[in-house]
């Protein structure tokens, strides 16, 4: 099995041929800029010591100009090539993420916050666009050129050159020096600032409560009091980072100027140096430094970079884990933040029995159903189970006991760890998703309304096109008729996010009209548990009632009417079955399903 | 430029701070122009042969102007750094002092935490102004303007070059920047507000998307405004780039510019051979002292659009008149009266309460019931005059509550939200929120009245509270409540996440401190109803039923079906455990 690469190294290896561009341009930048400082140095001489006429050094000022230009070009394309990588890197890293996503069982989709993953798609993936548009061009840059000028200057004098090869490796080694003392400090405060700007955001938050105390003008003394703290605290680090950046810069300066007291005794005191010489060495020596102190902002900028690289990196990875394990053969090589550009497709089951087309009725088993969302945590086991075609099943138990994780099996939106779901007999991961899903449909507590127009939201349940009057009838079935005229625009009206707010019992008959359009073979519903209008809750009764005539239906019940009519009752008890039957027949025999069922009841009357 | 008024405002209360950056920036400037110019004169000096003295004069001259550079630059870092972080301070404090007056009115009803973050997120992007627009524009100049006169000393001709030069990478080039940049700018936030939106849906949406098979459609279109935005911010970049490239080849063709007239006016004899490398040297350097005037547009653009974006949300909000003189006095029982009060939302297209006609008589107890979002909440927030009725007027002992200054309100009512505050403290400081003093024995007896006997009065209690349950919050702030004096108790949903014998407890406690008081409590249960004067039922925003609790029950509306539909839900909540 092979090692799995960094994120950073595997988007680095993609990118391989602009690497090579860069490095053969920055070669030609460091040719430029030691020849526009020759021609430079050549001009001067020209005019100030052998004082030749304005024409014999306007060829010289020519070809300057041209070098000039040709430089400014050679790091403009340097910049676009960063640019380029930096954008193909980001398409490429938010691909994989979004392919995670998408790709991602429902409870990794729907556990953790949503903030948090779109903060990774969004944010880190933008963070990390200096690592490839600033550092690396950089970096390289770096690498190319000062050899380049210390090769020129020790050809043209030795000891400036030893000077500089002495010099050099002093800044980056402060630079990390200064990285090591600040570099956790300066992380620390980080989190600190968030904390900090989480303070600002918490009394905003309670702004209300605060008006209503009368305690704002307190709270404004807090808000100032920490904010002034704050920066106490963080100029406390900054200026050991300015400090050392001084310390930085003074060697700089100092190396500069003892070549520059070098280049003068040679010329004065041993005559051993031209002009000329001296002149070129003397502005090839501002460059060569700032070359090398461009990589510590570089680095900077690319060590950020790089942690947020890590952040995509560890949610690729955070996906993948938190996965059950499908078919077997997806656990083995594969892990990691590999971001399987073009290996995605391929996890999608490539070949498969010919049984695209259920047969109806269908029947619905499981056989030694075990799952489990992570090692060491809930459990859930369902030995044998067979629902004959038109049943309605009802589950019902405390919270947290299994109830959806059980919905969600047979429903194909979990795999389980060991065991199958049969659907007519097969297992129902050898049906493709779409010819299974095109019989289900699932009506959950809290319906997602997408942004669009009202018709489309309903349209959404049907997969196939779908004709005005169908959307019309399905919506009056579920009790939309009256919200619809209501709407300016009817059913062409904008719902959802920047569009018209339903209520929550609005919702919910939008989640029946979808399932009316589509009519599934199964329905999967899970029964709301919170203080809906009368009117949701007559027409949630009257047509789920139609609907689930011709169907086979599994709530997850939370009303007495519903298990009563239930053909079959699941009683379930953390994690496991703990029995079944009729209504009749668990009220006889299990006494805590009776507790249960009289809870309601005791709540109302006592 | 106006939108910077506040910033502008709090920069000239760091003046010092920020007159000593500039100083130090100013210096550490013209100390790498001088010192860079001195070594080209040095070099070009030893062609003459000059004494000893002179060359170890200027070499030390160029060691101090070396350490002075570097000490200099210290201090303009950490001036300026004081400076921003004390200029966010002041902004955010000013702030929320601005935004006070105008809670929960510009919260609107939905994404008020979104609002929130963004006001959070524009000021910490204020400090990039400071930093990175408002000063480095004052360094360059002014170091441009000194060496504009030192060369001027040399040639007239060779300063106006100088000055031509700082016109352009001061000015022109950061305006040309700033005019793409304009254009580009707004199409990289829209294509990322697109996207983020769209992979929000997504998440929020997954369950639904894949039951219904429309995840690779979905995926898809996200995978194609991912590629839009990585290309507008490529474009972007490039524009920045651009600016970048521009600024670098001025800096050079004034540069060879000096060398062209340097040579011509040497040989034309107006200027002395030796300082033509003392000018190039200077030439190079004052432009690289002016870097910073190319990656100014990109900051200025950010903190324009933050400062714009927060001055809007402070003027959007009308402005409101000072509070009237009208006072509700803290010792008189409190009658309410509602006529034809009607309300609705900003962001919201039908309206939340639709003319609503009740009356409070003074000691009534009252409870409000009905569907989530019917409107029960709005009640509450338009007693508090937290928000002003769109119709009909409302009267609190016969006065109306346009006449009543808010604060006195807000005394005489004892209040719980649905969301309550808390601070990082313990559980005194929060229960002493009126700053009030009371004994410790007495704060230790409301707790137990709460029903929080095991939490003691030294307990921490974390920011925004979050080291409670839902249901101690609750419990915490009853007895933030009970301990208070008003006479008017406004109550929504105040034991929601409280198990119905705790709440039994609660509501016998509160009964008895309230029991002289007016009472009107929200809830989502429809327990323990029976000793309320009135039950008023809302659906949709309107009055659906009002009545005692038997007559409601014998009436078999909306009430009694409401009932029977709580006796049909059974016990899987874990509510009774």
């Amino acid at each position: 099995m092979k090692r799995k690469r960094g994120l950073i190294s595997e988007l680095r290896a993609a990118q391989r041929k602009s690497l090579v561009f860069l490095a053969g341009i920055s070669l030609v930048l460091g040719a430029a800029i030691s020849a526009q400082a020759a021609l430079l140095a050549e001009a001067v001489e020209k005019i100030f010591v052998q004082r030749a006429s304005f024409s014999s050094v306007a060829a010289v000022l020519g070809v300057l100009l041209a070098v000039m230009a040709v430089r400014t070009l050679l790091s403009y394309g340097n910049g676009r090539i960063g640019l380029y990588m930096a954008a193909r890197a980001k398409t490429a890293m938010r691909a994989a993420v979004l392919r995670k996503l998408a790709h991602a069982s429902v409870p990794v989709a729907l556990r953790g916050q949503t903030g948090g993953k779109v903060s990774v798609t969004l944010d880190a993936v933008d963070e990390s666009d200096s690592y490839f548009s600033q550092y690396l061009p950089r970096m390289i840059e770096a690498a190319v050129i000062p050899i380049l000028i210390l090769a020129i200057v020790f050809s043209q004098h030795v000891n400036s050159g030893l000077i500089m090869l002495i010099t050099a490796p002093f800044i980056p080694i402060f630079m990390v020096l200064v990285g090591l003392t600040t570099k956790n400090k300066s992380e620390e405060k980080f989190t600190q600032l968030a904390d900090f700007s989480g303070t600002f955001l918490g009394s905003l938050q309670g702004l209300v409560s605060l008006k209503l105390f009368g305690r704002t003008h307190h709270q404004q003394q807090e808000i100032e009091r920490s904010s002034l703290g704050y920066r106490d605290a963080t100029m406390g680090i900054l200026r050991i980072a300015f400090t050392n950046t001084f310390m930085l810069e003074s060697i700089v300066m100092l190396s500069i100027g003892i070549v520059a007291l070098e280049l003068a005794l040679q010329l004065l005191v041993f005559k051993s140096l031209s002009f000329h010489t001296a002149f070129l060495i003397l502005l090839l020596v501002p460059e060569y430094y700032s070359l090398l102190k461009n990589t510590g902002t570089a680095f900077h900028n690319g060590r950020t970079s790089m942690g947020a690289v890590r952040k995509v990196e560890e949610m690729l990875t955070g996906i993948r884990e938190g996965e059950a394990p499908t078919d077997g053969d997806s656990g083995t090589g594969k892990t990691g933040g590999s971001i399987e550009i073009d290996l995605a497709d391929k996890a999608d089951k490539p070949e498969r029995p010919n049984l695209d087309v259920l047969r109806m009725p269908l029947s619905i088993g499981m056989k030694d159903v075990r799952f489990q969302y992570a090692p060491d945590s809930f459990k859930l086991s369902a030995s044998s189970l067979a629902f004959e075609p038109g049943q309605h099943i009802a589950i019902v138990g405390k919270s947290g006991s299994g109830k959806t994780t059980l919905l969600h099996l047979i429903a194909g939106l979990l795999k389980p760890t060991a065991g199958e779901v049969l659907v007519n007999g097969y297992p129902l991961a050898q049906y493709t998703e779409a010819s299974w899903f095109d019989h289900v449909g699932y009506i959950t507590q809290h319906p997602y309304i997408f942004s669009g127009t009202f018709a489309d939201n309903i349209a959404i349940g049907s997969g196939r096109d779908v004709t005005r009057s169908e959307v019309v009838q399905a919506a009056e079935a579920a009790g939309l008729a009256a919200l619809a005229a209501e709407l300016e625009q009817g059913y062409d009206t904008f719902v959802g996010e920047g569009g018209r707010g339903l209520s929550g019992g609005e919702k919910q008959r939008l989640a029946l009209a979808r399932a009316f359009l589509k009519r599934p073979a199964v329905i999967l519903f899970d029964e709301p548990t919170v203080g809906l209008d009368l009117q949701t809750e007559r027409i949630l009764q009257q047509s789920i009632a139609e609907l689930a005539s011709k169907a086979t239906m599994i709530t997850v019940a939370h009303r007495l009417y519903t298990i009563r009519h239930a053909n079959r009752i699941i009683v379930m008890d953390n994690g496991a079955i703990l029995d079944s039957g009729s209504h009749k027949e668990l009220l006889a025999r299990l006494p805590q399903y009776a507790e249960m069922v009289d809870a309601g009841r005791k709540g109302g009357f006592a | 430029m106006k939108e910077l008024a506040i910033l502008t405002k709090a920069m000239i209360q760091e003046r010092k701070d920020i007159a000593l950056a500039i100083i130090g920036g100013f210096i550490a400037g013209l100390a790498g122009v001088i010192l860079f110019s001195a070594s080209g004169y040095m070099i070009s000096q030893t062609v003459f042969a000059p004494p000893l003295y002179t060359l170890i004069v200027l070499t030390s001259l160029v060691k101090i102007l070396g350490l002075l550079r570097a000490a200099s630059r210290y201090a303009e870092r950490l001036y300026s750094h004081r400076a921003t972080f004390s200029l966010l301070s002041r902004l955010r404090t000013s702030f929320f002092s601005r935004l006070v007056p105008l809670a929960p009115g510009i919260l609107g009803k939905k994404r008020s935490g979104e609002l929130l973050a963004r006001i959070v997120g524009d000021v910490e992007s204020l400090q990039h102004y400071f930093l990175r627009v408002a000063y480095p524009p004052v360094i360059v100049v002014m170091v441009f303007l000194a060496t504009v006169v030192f060369t001027s000393a040399f040639s007239f001709w060779m300063a106006g070059l100088f000055v031509l030069g700082m016109l352009t990478t001061a000015f022109v080039v950061p305006g040309l920047v700033l005019l793409g940049q304009r254009k580009i700018h707004g199409r990289v936030i829209r294509q990322r507000a697109l996207l983020s939106a769209e992979v929000t849906e997504f998440l929020y949406g997954f369950r639904d998307l894949k039951v219904y098979g429309q995840l690779n459609k979905r995926d898809h279109q996200l995978q194609r405004a991912s590629a839009a935005l990585a290309a507008e911010q490529e474009t972007a970049a490039r524009n920045l780039l651009r600016g970048q490239s521009l600024h670098t080849f001025v800096s050079y063709l004034i540069s060879w510019g000096v060398l062209a007239l340097g040579s011509y006016l040497i040989m034309d004899g107006s200027l002395a051979g030796v300082y033509l490398a003392m000018l190039i040297m200077a030439s190079l350097t004052v432009f690289e002292e002016a870097a910073p005037m190319a990656t100014l547009p990109a900051y200025k653009q950010e903190s324009e659009h933050a400062a714009k974006r927060l001055s809007e949300t402070v003027h959007a909000a009308p402005i409101l008149p000072s509070q009237p003189s009208g006072v509700l006095s803290v010792n008189q029982g409190i009658s309410i009266e509602l006529d034809g009060v009607s309300f609705q939302y900003e962001d919201e297209w039908r309206p939340a309460l639709r003319d609503i006609s009740l009356h409070f008589p003074a000691g009534s107890k009252t409870a409000i019931v009905g569907p989530s979002g019917s409107g029960k909440t709005t009640i509450i927030e338009l007693l508090l005059k937290l928000r002003t009725p769109t119709g009909g007027q409302i009267r609190i002992n016969g006065v109306l509550t346009e006449e009543l200054d808010e604060a006195s309100i807000w005394r005489a009512s004892n209040v719980v939200l649905q969301q309550s505050h808390f601070f990082r403290g313990t559980i005194r400081d929060n229960l002493l929120l009126d700053e009030e003093e009371y004994p410790d024995e007495v704060l230790s007896a409301i707790l137990d009245k709460a029903q929080l006997p095991n939490k003691s009065l030294d307990d921490r209690v974390f920011e925004k509270g979050e080291n409670l349950s839902d249901g101690e919050k609750q419990r915490l702030a009853l007895a933030r409540a009970m301990l208070r004096k008003g006479r008017l108790w406004l109550l929504d949903e105040p034991t929601s996440s409280v198990d119905y014998i705790t709440e039994k407890h609660i509501f016998r406690h509160l009964m008895k401190e309230a029991a002289n008081d007016t009472l009107i409590l929200i809830c989502h249960r429809l327990t323990g109803l029976e000793e309320m004067d009135c039950i008023l039922v809302i659906d949709q925003g309107r009055v659906v039923e009002a009545g005692t609790y038997t007559e409601l029950m014998e009436q078999q509306g909306y009430f009694y079906e409401m009932k029977l539909l709580e006796q049909e839900m059974i016990g899987v909540n874990g509510e009774f455990r």
